[in-house]
């Protein structure tokens, strides 16, 4: 092979790498509705909040995050949806750690953190999202429930 | 846990993008002159090696991101745990060494490992894709990993 067909190559997986880049970026976040109408039992996610366990779901919705201690780009989602939650009275959020409580993880088949689902007033999950959430998407879907 | 030092993310991408540029030129070459590939591949195996097993040797990498990078940059938005950009190395060693193994017998492994740690190195690097810390839940899930 001459040095011609060696740059052609290079330059197809360099091309390749590309492409999945660009995918990944537009895809990841998106998430999607969820149809199996499970509906989430706060007594075996065991979060506290502010030192008090919580019992209920919020009235409109409730955002569930699924954080690891390891992960990287948690902490910046998790204070974007403090603030979403901050503004809207009907809307809860919790995040769930679930480094060493990887049943969990297996329950909800979370293979990547964080992982938000949203849910509606009755704690049943409505959409799930894995990766860095799009915050455009996440206010579509809480306005769709009624809590912005 | 809270004892392991959290680290500047954009230190793990910065090495990850010198590696990328060494493995598309370890690809480019495998395709004609294999046995620089296959050189290359050594470097980048000893790299890799260094990040994983060096504990307190300071790693090229981090050598020239502290030097020369860091003090250029604004400070981080957000620090990381360390764990998966170190998972993400241990996947990266085990590329290069079955590229270094498969040069013995058989050139194509070259080619293949060189393309798996460029994809991996320039996903990481210019897209914020870290293919091992996207793995490292799920690979602890089916229990093939621990702490």
């Amino acid at each position: 092979m001459g040095p011609d067909a060696t740059l052609i190559w290079a330059g197809s997986l360099f091309a390749i790498a590309i492409a999945i880049g660009t995918a990944f970026r537009f895809l990841s976040g998106r998430g999607h509705r969820v149809k199996t109408s499970e509906c989430i039992d706060l007594s075996r996610l065991k979060v506290s909040k502010n030192g008090v366990l919580v019992s209920e779901f919020g009235k409109k919705a409730t955002l569930v995050q699924f954080s690891t201690e390891y992960c990287g780009q948690c902490p910046g989602v998790r204070r974007s949806l403090s603030q979403l939650e901050y503004r809207h009275g009907s809307l809860l959020y919790i995040d769930v750690d679930i480094t060493d409580r990887l049943d969990l993880a297996a329950h909800f088949s979370i293979s990547q953190t964080p992982t938000v689902f949203i849910l509606d007033g009755l704690g049943e999950i409505k959409f799930r999202i894995g990766g860095v959430p799009k915050y455009a998407i996440i206010r579509a879907e809480l306005e769709k429930l009624g809590a912005l | 846990m809270t004892e392991l030092k959290r680290i500047d993310p954009r230190g793990p991408r910065f090495g990850a993008a010198i590696t990328s540029v060494f493995a598309i030129i370890a690809f480019g070459f495998s395709l004609d002159n294999w046995v620089y590939a296959w050189l290359i591949l050594w470097v980048l195996f000893a790299l890799f090696a260094l990040s994983v097993f060096g504990k307190n040797i300071t790693h090229p990498y981090s050598y020239l991101f502290q030097k020369f990078v860091r003090p250029r940059l604004a400070a981080p938005a957000e620090l990381e745990d360390p764990r998966p950009p170190h998972f993400a190395q241990q996947v990266g060693l085990s590329f290069a060494v079955f590229g270094v193994i498969s040069g013995f017998f058989w050139p194509l492994g070259v080619t293949i490992a060189a393309a798996f740690i460029f994809l991996a190195a320039f996903l990481n690097a210019f897209f914020g894709l870290c293919l091992g810390c996207q793995m490292y839940l799920g690979l602890r899930r089916i229990g093939l990993l621990r702490q």
